[in-house]
């Protein structure tokens, strides 16, 4: 497995379910060891912390308690327009994929394993040029 | 908490989701319309404390859809909708043209694909992320009153557990909130914790 | 299970599959048929050696509806069986009836999931024609000692009973607030009843129940209102997208059918046959009220068709 030990990322991790959490965590770091990783478990709690800290990435599960997810990233990008986001959902109809596309965000789908987690971060590292 | 600890019970969540995002799928494939599912909360009970207030049963009738899962353990399945909401259900998806008495006619049927599609695809969510095999008959589909159900449950000897998850279904905007009940022997709740083990060991 | 060590070994297993009153097709993980019975054949025109080895999506000359090919790769994906109904999937598969060669068959289908002796896992398509589907249903209810087939209607009269009608009220009147509809609401009372019972008998109070069930439900004349049991003697019927102008039509003409109906009442104070009172009521889109007040204020039209001497129709507006 390749690491790029040159690049220190800052990455925010969205999803109200622990497990989640720490599955998304582990599959990056064993990608990308160096990167600095935040954890947030609602949207809400997202919106206060990009505020606080800079951050060059996000994964951001939809259902979530208060704001919905997708609610959350537009507010964000709009703030925070080079913030690359990715959308880790389990709701798979075009509905979504489109509002996701329509945000400039990365539609995942879950569950999150290996192969989904590198979408995501490819995604992201597309955004450096 | 009897046997499954909050870890555990957030992995059985995120598994539920995504049984939940794809019967979402399949049902909007049939309806035409977005349709969303989610299972917002998963508990856990011993079934002997279990009454009305505990399964939160305001209404008076319930129609229940039911399979019994067999494999790498076994169980039973329901899904739970006050007939209420199941008669709205229907009517989402079928459409308001239908007569009344064609609902009602349809009703059984209908609820049975539904329930179908749901615990299938909460059975294969667990079946493919835990690594285990499963079996299922075929879905029934009776009308209890509120007594009945947990009249049903109690009754048991040999199913001690039941893990009770709250979902909300939404068709066409309107929400409509349901219950997913699985009942487990302590000797099937042994395994499937073995397997929720394994699954968080290999994070 | 051996079946062989089940059954005589003389049988001629295909003859039993060709002679299954229920259509059956097995395809493989790829959609391709391994086998094709007798019913199938009769039901789409399409022989058994002109099926054999085909994909299923392709031998037919129509395309198959989307969701039924999708259940059919979740069947074999996830090894669960699916149930297909009719009420959601009419016509999964392009089959008619063998006698009318144009009238499309309603169906029921049951895929399951069959592995065969290589480990390979394959679909079993059953289908049945839906008429027949109300056997199974009688089958699946009787599994259940506890579901009442009547649970939604009266006993006596046939006609829905009051408990469907509360669940179904509800439903109404949420979609006629969602989708901005008109919803009317009649409420029935049969005169001097108790006068009636106590003169003629219970029996024939039973029976004047029944006839004024009966006219009420054979003077409405669109599907999608209904008529209910209320109370002992009290009937309401629910008219989803009627206008004021209408339901009252609709009441009058309900009024003078049981009046027509002649049935002697000596006992009533204002007829020598037997009468009803109606009270009208009905919601309009954007008004602000809830279920329980527009069946009270129903109930308001019909006391105030009482208090103006009975047989006859009241409109109160919301």
């Amino acid at each position: 497995m390749s690491t790029e030990t040159s690049d220190v990322c800052s990455l925010l991790i969205v999803d109200d379910s622990r497990v989640s959490r720490m599955m998304i965590r582990a599959f990056v770091l064993d990608k990308h060891p160096n990167w600095v990783i935040t954890e947030a478990s609602s949207g809400n709690e997202a919106l206060t912390v990009v505020d606080q800290k800079h951050f060059d990435y996000c994964t951001m599960d939809i259902n979530m308690p208060g704001i919905l997810g997708t609610d959350a990233a537009e507010q964000i990008l709009v703030k925070h327009p080079h913030l690359r986001i990715a959308i880790f959902s389990a709701n798979i109809q075009e509905v979504l994929r489109t509002r996701a596309a329509d945000l400039g965000a990365q539609f995942v789908a879950k569950p999150v394993t290996e192969k989904s987690v590198n979408i995501a971060i490819s995604f992201f590292k597309a955004g450096r040029v | 908490m009897f046997n499954l600890t909050d870890l555990h019970l957030d992995a059985l969540s995120e598994v539920f989701n995504i049984g939940a995002g794809r019967a979402a799928a399949s049902l909007s494939e049939i309806v035409g319309e977005e349709v969303k599912l989610s299972v917002p909360s998963v508990e856990i009970r011993r079934s002997e404390e279990l009454n009305v207030q505990a399964l939160q049963l305001e209404q008076s009738h319930f129609g229940i859809v039911k399979q019994q899962f067999s494999g790498t353990f076994s169980a039973e399945a329901s899904l739970l909708f006050s007939e209420e909401s199941a008669l709205e259900i229907m009517r989402d998806m079928m459409g308001s043209q239908m007569s009344v008495e064609e609902l009602a006619e349809f009703e059984q049927e209908a609820m049975c694909e539904l329930g179908n599609i749901i615990l299938n695809a909460c059975l294969s969510a667990m079946a493919d992320m835990l690594v285990i095999q499963l079996e299922s008959s075929l879905p029934t589909y009776t009308v209890y009153s509120a007594d009945e159900v947990i009249q049903n449950i109690v009754d048991l000897e040999d199913q001690v557990y039941i893990l009770i998850l709250h979902i909300n279904l939404e068709i066409e905007r309107r929400q409509v909130n349901g219950r997913l009940i699985f009942l487990f022997s302590s000797g099937s709740l042994s395994s499937l914790r073995t397997k929720i083990d394994s699954f968080l060991q290999n994070i | 299970m051996n079946i062989s060590t089940v059954t005589p070994t003389e049988i001629d297993w295909s003859q039993l599959f060709n002679a299954l009153n229920i259509g059956l097709i097995l395809v493989d993980s790829n959609g391709e048929i391994l086998l094709w019975n007798e019913w199938i054949s009769k039901h789409s025109g399409i022989n058994y050696l002109s099926a054999i080895n085909q994909p299923l999506e392709l031998v037919f000359p129509e395309k198959l509806p989307a969701p039924f090919v999708a259940a059919i790769k979740r069947c074999i994906n996830t090894k669960l069986p699916v149930v297909l109904s009719n009420a959601l999937h009419k016509y999964p598969l392009p089959l008619y009836s063998p006698q009318k060669s144009d009238e499309k068959l309603s169906q029921s289908v049951i895929l399951n999931p069959i592995k065969d002796n290589q480990g390979n896992w394959n679909c079993l398509i059953q289908v049945t024609d839906s008429s027949a589907s109300i056997k199974r249903e009688k089958m699946l209810r009787d599994h259940s000692e506890t579901h009442k087939k009547d649970a939604t209607t009266d006993p006596l009269t046939g006609i829905y009973n009051r408990r469907f009608f509360d669940s179904h009220y509800k439903i109404e009147m949420n979609q006629a607030m969602r989708q901005k509809t008109t919803l009317s609401l009649l409420m029935l009372d049969i005169d001097f009843f108790k006068n009636y019972n106590d003169h003629y008998g219970h029996p024939a109070g039973d029976a004047a129940i029944i006839a004024v069930a009966t006219c009420i439900r054979t003077t409405m004349k669109r599907s999608s209102d209904m008529v209910a049991r209320y109370g002992g003697e009290e009937f309401i019927v629910l008219l989803p997208n009627s206008t004021p102008a209408a339901a009252q039509m609709l009441a009058e003409n309900i009024r003078s059918a049981v009046e027509d109906l002649k049935i002697p009442h000596l006992n009533s104070l204002i007829a020598k046959h037997m009468t009803v009172s109606i009270g009208v009521s009905s919601f309009l889109p954007g008004m602000v009220v809830d279920a329980t007040t527009f069946l009270k204020n129903t109930d308001l039209a019909l006391y105030a068709a009482k208090q103006k001497g009975r047989n006859q129709v009241q409109f109160l507006p919301l």
